[in-house]
């Protein structure tokens, strides 16, 4: 030994140990050494992790693919108006908001005028006609719109104001004034940079005089173009245009959110009584509430969801099995090492610890992989079908780490156990 | 430092009882360099796992520094192991995947607080041993003699009460047996208890004391000097 003086200390002479619960600095430390032992096996490692990545690949773009539906959901009720509320003639099934089918002619104005008495300390009643594609003219510029009769309520009812102009009152609707309000689009078709305020137009052939121009309300979350309006009283839609004697539409707009369902109800129940409805008949009118409207958004993504979500879970949980069974084979390749451990002073729970600590990180790595993989689609199918709304959220990383971290845990459980119960004689030999 | 008495160990497999030790009365004081010797099957390992607390008697005492380690649980065991003991194994059982230092600071992984002079013991130790230059080497990089040499300073490096070596040299040419005996010598030297177990009158040498089991009991005891 070249002769080196052998400076060794002296035997310890210290107080008896005392056994303590695991501290978290050794929890730390092991699991530090853990990495250490998955790291000098990357490739086993790397197995380890694949299932977990394509789990919480396809988590990840579920998550993504809910969250983008509900920020669509979330765009379409403020278009709609949160506290809003529609009533439609004719019963029935009808998808989505854009069943403009002009059908049914069992809401009269009598009916209006009853819904109005019963909510009027709860919400602002107006109904409504609707015609798509009327042609209309201003000097030699020929057009087409969307017209819309509406009593003087349409204001509050969809608040939504003028911004030029004055707005269709109770006298213009008495008279069944030929007067008109326009959408700003309308406006800009029609009369460019002009203020329209005053000039005639003609509206199926019928002369009407602008009285304002509302605010613009710029396209909705289907890209229909809610400025591509015109707006005239409800008697003279009736009487002068239209011919009818019923109405299409009675929009309420509550005051207060919460009393969006009893008011609902309280409408069925007075519409029914009204129109004679017997009890176990179809209703001959339509409600459409915010929810309602959210929920048939929901139903369709629903399936996509579902079934992610259900090939995420099988990913998952063969991915970990997987995991698991390596990770038992490598602990009876490792018994010698596991022994050294107990020799040098591990006692059952540091063992357990790190085992178990393997199989957490093991599934974290896969986690983040899978986060990286399944961030992919989120960010790149919205671009190619943008009908398809999926988000990036907090919501996919927290689900993320939950569920990997949990299955990792419980999986790890059993190898890690198996582990821990090696006899430290028997592992030694 | 060590007091046994009436020390037994009975294995029982599939309801057959298998006495292997059968009441050792046994004082080992601090700073002996025991050999312990004799055929196998006599019970040296399972003493040898017993007095390492690896394993627990079925009957008798053992106290270790005045501690009664008796009645103790698992829990308490690993600490005793971890405060109180050093092994070397024939087979050295250096973890091949850190290096040579971190091997020796493997012990620290369960030491509860982790020293603050962690690092510059095992330095020291690695230095004594002549290991310096290798402290970054993988195991597998070095030689048997150097490996054993190793796992000498991973046994040292918590300062333990009692240095147990099972057949330190039974994996070594003559060479390295030498070397790796002259450190046994000089860490006697320095006043530590070693507890040695060899089939080999040579190796046997080395000790202050020989111990010789046949039978599960103690067939003589033999001191030098």
């Amino acid at each position: 030994m070249r002769g080196t003086e052998l400076a060794l200390p002296a035997p310890s002479r210290v107080a008896s140990p005392k056994v303590r619960a695991l501290r978290p600095v050794r929890a730390f430390r092991l699991a530090r050494h853990a990495a250490g032992a998955l790291w000098s096996q990357k490739g086993k490692a790397f197995l380890m992790m694949i299932g977990t990545a394509v789990g919480i690949m396809l988590l990840t773009a579920v998550v993504g693919l809910s969250a983008g539906v509900e920020s669509r959901i979330n765009e379409i009720m403020q278009a709609f108006g949160p506290r809003s509320m529609m009533v439609r003639a004719g019963g029935g099934q009808m998808m989505g908001m854009g069943g403009r089918a002009a059908s049914g002619s069992t809401l009269k104005l009598e009916d209006v005028a009853a819904v109005r008495d019963r909510l009027a300390d709860r919400a602002v009643v107006a109904a409504l006609i609707m015609r798509d594609d009327i042609p209309i003219k201003a000097g030699d510029q020929n057009t087409q719109t969307d017209v819309m009769a509406c009593d003087p309520n349409f204001p509050q009812a969809f608040d939504w104001y003028v911004a030029s102009g004055a707005p269709l009152d109770e006298d213009d609707e008495r008279s069944m004034a030929r007067v008109c309000v326009l959408g700003a689009t309308v406006a800009k078709n029609l009369f460019f940079d002009q203020d329209p305020v005053g000039q005639r137009i003609l509206v199926n052939k019928v002369q009407f005089t602008v009285k304002g121009v509302l605010t613009s309300r710029g396209t909705n979350s289907m890209g229909f173009d809610l400025d591509d309006r015109l707006w005239i009283p409800l008697s003279t839609g009736m009487r002068r245009v239209f011919h009818v004697d019923s109405v299409r539409t009675i929009r309420l707009n509550v005051r207060d959110a919460k009393d969006i369902g009893p008011v609902g109800e309280e409408m069925t129940a007075l519409l029914r009584e009204r129109h004679r409805i017997h009890p176990g008949e179809d209703d001959d009118f339509t409600i459409r509430t915010p929810d309602f409207i959210a929920q048939r958004i929901r139903g369709m993504s629903r399936t996509a969801e579902l079934v992610g979500g259900a090939l995420a879970a099988v990913a998952l949980i063969v991915g970990e099995v997987v995991l698991m069974n390596i990770l038992l084979l490598s602990i009876s390749e490792r018994v010698p090492e596991i022994g050294l451990k107990r020799a040098l002073g591990a006692g059952r729970r540091d063992i357990f610890t790190e085992f178990l600590a393997e199989s957490i990180l093991v599934s974290l790595l896969g986690m983040a992989l899978g986060v990286l993989l399944g961030l992919i689609p989120v960010l790149v199918i919205p671009k190619l079908f943008p009908m398809m709304p999926m988000a990036v959220t907090w919501k996919t990383f927290a689900y993320a780490a939950l569920f990997s971290s949990t299955v990792g845990a419980i999986f790890g459980v059993q190898p890690a156990r198996r582990a821990a119960k090696l006899d430290p004689v028997e592992a030694l030999r | 430092m060590i007091e046994l008495r009436g020390l037994e160990k009975t294995y029982h497999t599939g309801g057959v009882d298998t006495p292997v030790l059968h009441g050792i009365d046994l004082d080992i004081e601090e700073g002996e360099f025991v050999a312990l010797m004799g055929p196998s099957g006599t019970g040296k390992s399972t003493l040898m796992n017993i007095l390492g607390c690896l394993d627990r008697a079925t009957g008798g005492t053992y106290t270790l520094a005045g501690q009664d380690l008796t009645a103790l649980d698992d829990n308490q065991l690993s600490a005793i192991r971890n405060r109180r003991l050093g092994f070397v194994f024939q087979l050295f059982h250096l973890l091949p995947r850190v290096s040579v230092l971190q091997n020796v600071l493997l012990p620290f992984l369960y030491t509860d607080p982790y020293p603050s002079d962690a690092k510059e013991r095992a330095v020291a130790l690695l230095k004594t041993v002549g290991l310096e230059d290798r402290m970054a080497f993988k195991p597998n990089a070095l030689s048997g003699g150097q490996q054993q040499r190793v796992a000498i300073a991973r046994a040292l490096v918590n300062e333990p009460a009692l240095l147990m070596a099972d057949e330190p040299t039974g994996n070594l040419d003559s060479v390295a047996s030498k070397e790796i005996l002259d450190i046994f010598d000089r860490i006697h030297a320095q006043g530590r208890t070693i507890i040695m177990v060899t089939h080999e009158t040579d190796v046997a040498a080395h000790a202050s004391r020989v111990i010789t089991l046949k039978d599960g009991r103690v067939a003589s005891d033999v001191r030098r000097n």
